[in-house]
């Protein structure tokens, strides 16, 4: 807000024209819209300590690998993830609490899109970082493989995890079972997981994540948590069908 | 031990997304509220109309002087391409309808527009297994949720106003043959249910939830020999009584696969403090395999809502051979100074109970020809006609097939699952009856989990060339049938009644009718473009009175049409909710 006034006033004094909207370095005529929507137009500033990593080309526009890296960014609170030109833009959102704030994941693409982090301090102020992924496309309109698979519900929200320490940190890294349907193929409704956190056996979480529908089938995540040592923690969740996700993650 | 790893599990989920969860912003349904239902006429709370089922309302605005003015405000379409029948009663809280579809779906409606708020689909197994079409009758309501089954023998409760799933619990294990088709009832907070699956051997039972956590606080089995059980609020499960005396009325084991699913769900009368659910068909079909009453398949069963126990139950078919499930609503009404209650049973015969104390006051045929019984005795048991039970296979000439019989009603029965209507101030029931027999045989059968269990072959025949349904007017004191409206197809829609002397129903045709309430006399219908099978509504809003129906033609009919296909297989299939208010 000051630093709006502070634009403001100069152009005043100056007897200057106001000064245009930040330009988005992705160059995308998507920005302006996304800007309104995700962050109630509020001024973001691009900036290299946002980083996402992902192909410049997608091999498979139903898995795209993306990490979002943030180095030197302090006192994050929440991480946005969008891309622009997918028909469901929002890819999830991540409240890291006690967490590194950066995060890798897979995601589906419809067609070639920015993928960006919008990502929001302790001061109200926002961030973003993004890099544009070409696609062959079509990644939210297929249907899923789990779908048509007989056990599928025998699988549902079954959990495979890894960890990996080194001393003060660890890498967690899970997968889950779900066919994370989009809702955009012809006759099958929407079925993806809405709410992830891993806690501690009080029930406290360490993070909280939710996710929409681009997410890739069988979502892929991880994450670098402070190391717990012999503490039990859970992965636990539950998709928009209300399937509980329930995992004790060990190494 | 599960109950308690269950709530540690909630725990947790509530801890970690408690800051996701939004304030509650309007006043939610309670429980006096829906034990109100039937007189407040600004919402639609229950399935009944009224948990006691009366299908009736106060309201009057639209009368026969001026139901010619009767014109469609809305109507919206469930889409998808899978269009199949739609059984469903909607509701209506403040000024949101809300109604469920086939292939187990959920509509939040702006009850004033029609506009969409939002609508959940749940995921379903290949595997399902309903034995008469993929429907579902509607949902209950509760504080802020609105509560429904589905065919994988699930309940999902949502919130009201974002569609998001507050919780669910699986009622049981959809691969053994159970599903859900059913409206669930909400009685002092609990949400109750019953369970399909009548075809595949296994055992019905009623299950009360507390409505707002969806944890179990008791269940009851209807088929005798079973343990009951209640659930302390950790979900421990301690044993609450046996469902009457193992082998009483049963031989051997069979009682393990006894049947008796509650299928229609129930209704409950806040003033006895009973709800009542309706049993189906002891599984299998064939009789000669379970010599004794198969208590309690083909009754009324009244369960103390306070205690999980059974109180009364009224057997209308002892040891059924024809598949006359006796899961048609009881519904109960004031008259003779005492709480009495109704219901037209799949066997042709209608029941007059003391809805307190399950006696037998009288019985009557509402349908025109029965073969089964020669009649009831003096305490409503049916007089078998022996001959018309469908014979022993063991004694056919092969060994295979037992003597062919022709029975009536079909199995299908005088009425199924479309609900009934009473008006106090006509002091009649307008019945959704249907004509029709069958040629029925017994076939030798060993139970398999998750196949059917029928031992039985069966084709539909007609009686009448000229008609299979019938609304009728029925004296619930006299038996007599006051009026009658024939209909070509066999009647699958519920019945509506109104104070203002109307009666409302629907057609496979795919009309929705108004008569009038004291002579039958049609004064109203509308093509809804697909055959009606659901019960009609009505409610009032901003001083108009509206009428509501689904229509989207399905059910059990067209499978297992027979001789009667010829009377249905022109019929097409829709899926959409039609609102109409008077022309101004």
């Amino acid at each position: 807000m000051s630093k709006f006034m502070l634009v403001l006033c100069a152009g005043l004094v100056c007897g200057m024209p106001l000064a245009a909207p930040v330009k988005d370095p992705l160059d995308s005529s998507r920005w302006p819209d996304l800007q309104r929507q995700y962050v109630d137009d509020a001024d973001v500033r691009f900036d290299p300590r946002v980083e996402v990593l992902a192909p410049r080309v997608a091999e498979d526009s139903m898995n795209v690998p993306v990490t979002v890296r943030l180095r030197d960014l302090p006192d994050v609170k929440r991480v946005l993830v969008i891309a622009d030109f997918n028909p469901i833009v929002k890819v999830l959102e991540y409240e890291p609490l006690i967490a590194q704030p950066g995060l890798s994941f897979r995601l589906k693409l419809q067609q070639a899109s920015p993928v960006r982090a919008l990502v929001q301090t302790g001061d109200g102020r926002w961030f973003a970082g993004g890099q544009w992924v070409d696609a062959a496309g079509g990644g939210c309109t297929a249907p899923s493989a789990g779908r048509s698979a007989p056990d599928w519900t025998q699988k549902l929200n079954q959990v495979q995890t890894r960890i990996w320490r080194d001393g003060r940190n660890q890498r967690l890294r899970l997968r889950i079972q779900h066919p994370m349907d989009t809702g955009l193929a012809p006759g099958i409704p929407a079925f993806y997981i809405e709410q992830l956190a891993v806690v501690d056996e009080k029930g406290q979480p360490l993070f909280r994540l939710d996710t929409f529908e681009p997410l890739s089938e069988n979502p892929v995540f991880s994450f670098d948590l402070p190391d717990t040592g012999d503490a039990p923690l859970r992965l636990v969740g539950r998709d928009n069908n209300g399937n509980r996700i329930d995992a004790r993650v060990q190494p | 031990m599960k109950g308690l790893r269950y709530s540690t599990l909630s725990r947790l989920l509530f801890a970690a997304f408690a800051a996701a969860s939004a304030p509650q912003l309007m006043a939610g349904v309670t429980d006096r509220d829906i034990e109100n239902d039937a007189r407040t006429t600004g919402d639609v709370l229950s399935w009944g109309m009224g948990t006691e089922g009366q299908r009736y309302s106060p309201l009057d605005k639209i009368n026969a002087g001026n139901i010619k003015n009767l014109v469609p405000a809305w109507s919206f379409s469930f889409g998808g391409e899978k269009q199949r029948g739609q059984e469903s009663q909607p509701l209506v809280v403040n000024g949101k309808m809300f109604v469920t579809g086939s292939y187990s779906r959920l509509f939040a409606l702006d009850a004033r527009t029609g506009s969409k708020l939002w609508q959940y689909e749940h995921r379903l197994p290949d595997g399902i297994m309903p034995c008469c079409d993929v429907v579902n009758r509607g949902a209950a309501v509760y504080d802020n949720l609105v509560i429904f089954s589905t065919l994988d023998a699930q309940l999902v409760a949502l919130n009201q106003d974002t569609g998001k799933v507050v919780w669910k619990e699986k009622i049981d294990d959809y691969q053994a043959g159970y599903s859900n088709t059913a409206a669930p009832i909400i009685a002092k907070g609990l949400v109750l249910t019953g369970v399909s699956g009548g075809e595949f051997g296994i055992v019905g039972r009623v299950e009360a939830r507390d409505a707002r956590t969806g944890k179990l606080v008791w269940v009851r089995p209807t088929v005798e020999g079973h343990m009951g059980y209640k659930f302390d609020a950790a979900g421990n499960k301690t044993e609450n009584g046996v469902s009457g005396t193992t082998n009483a009325s049963w031989q051997g084991d069979l009682w393990k696969t006894g049947g008796a699913a509650t299928w229609l769900g129930g209704t409950y009368d806040p003033k006895t403090g009973l709800a009542y659910f309706g049993t189906g068909n002891p599984a299998p079909w064939n009789s000669h395999l379970r010599p004794g009453d198969n208590l309690y398949s083909c009754s009324t069963v009244a369960v103390d809502v306070a205690t999980g126990k059974i109180v009364w139950h009224f057997q209308g078919t002892p040891n059924d051979g024809w598949d006359y499930d006796g899961v048609n609503e009881f519904v109960t009404f004031d008259a003779d100074g005492k709480r009495l209650g109704g219901k037209a049973d799949r066997n042709g015969f209608f029941y007059v109970l003391d809805a307190q104390t399950g006696k037998f006051e009288r019985g009557f045929p509402f349908v025109k020809k029965i073969t089964w019984a020669k009649g009831l005795d003096a305490n409503g048991r049916p007089i078998y006609d022996p001959a018309n039970r469908p014979g022993d296979p063991t004694r056919g000439t092969d060994g295979k097939k037992g003597e062919v019989v022709f029975s009536a009603p079909s199995f299908l029965g005088g009425k199924n699952q479309m609900p009934m209507a009473y008006s106090p101030d006509t002091g009649l029931f307008y019945v959704p009856a249907n004509e029709w027999g069958m040629e029925i045989w017994n076939e030798p059968i060993t139970y398999k989990k998750g196949a059917a269990y029928l031992g039985a072959g069966f084709t539909i025949k007609t009686i009448d060339d000229k008609y299979i349904g019938a609304l009728r007017a029925i004296d619930p004191k006299t038996g007599k049938i006051v009026w009658e409206v024939t209909n070509n197809a066999p009647l699958w829609g519920g019945v509506l009644a109104t104070r203002g002397g109307l009666v409302f129903w629907g057609t496979p045709e795919g009309y929705l009718k108004a008569a009038d309430a004291r002579t039958g006399k049609e004064v109203w219908s509308f093509q809804t473009g697909t055959g009606v099978v659901a019960p009609p509504i009505t409610w009032e809003q901003d001083g108009e009175q509206y009428i509501a129906v689904a229509a989207g033609w399905g059910g059990a009919v067209p499978l297992w049409g027979g001789e009667v296909a010829k009377k249905v297989n022109f019929l097409n299939q829709g899926g959409s909710m039609w609102v109409f208010k008077l022309h101004q």
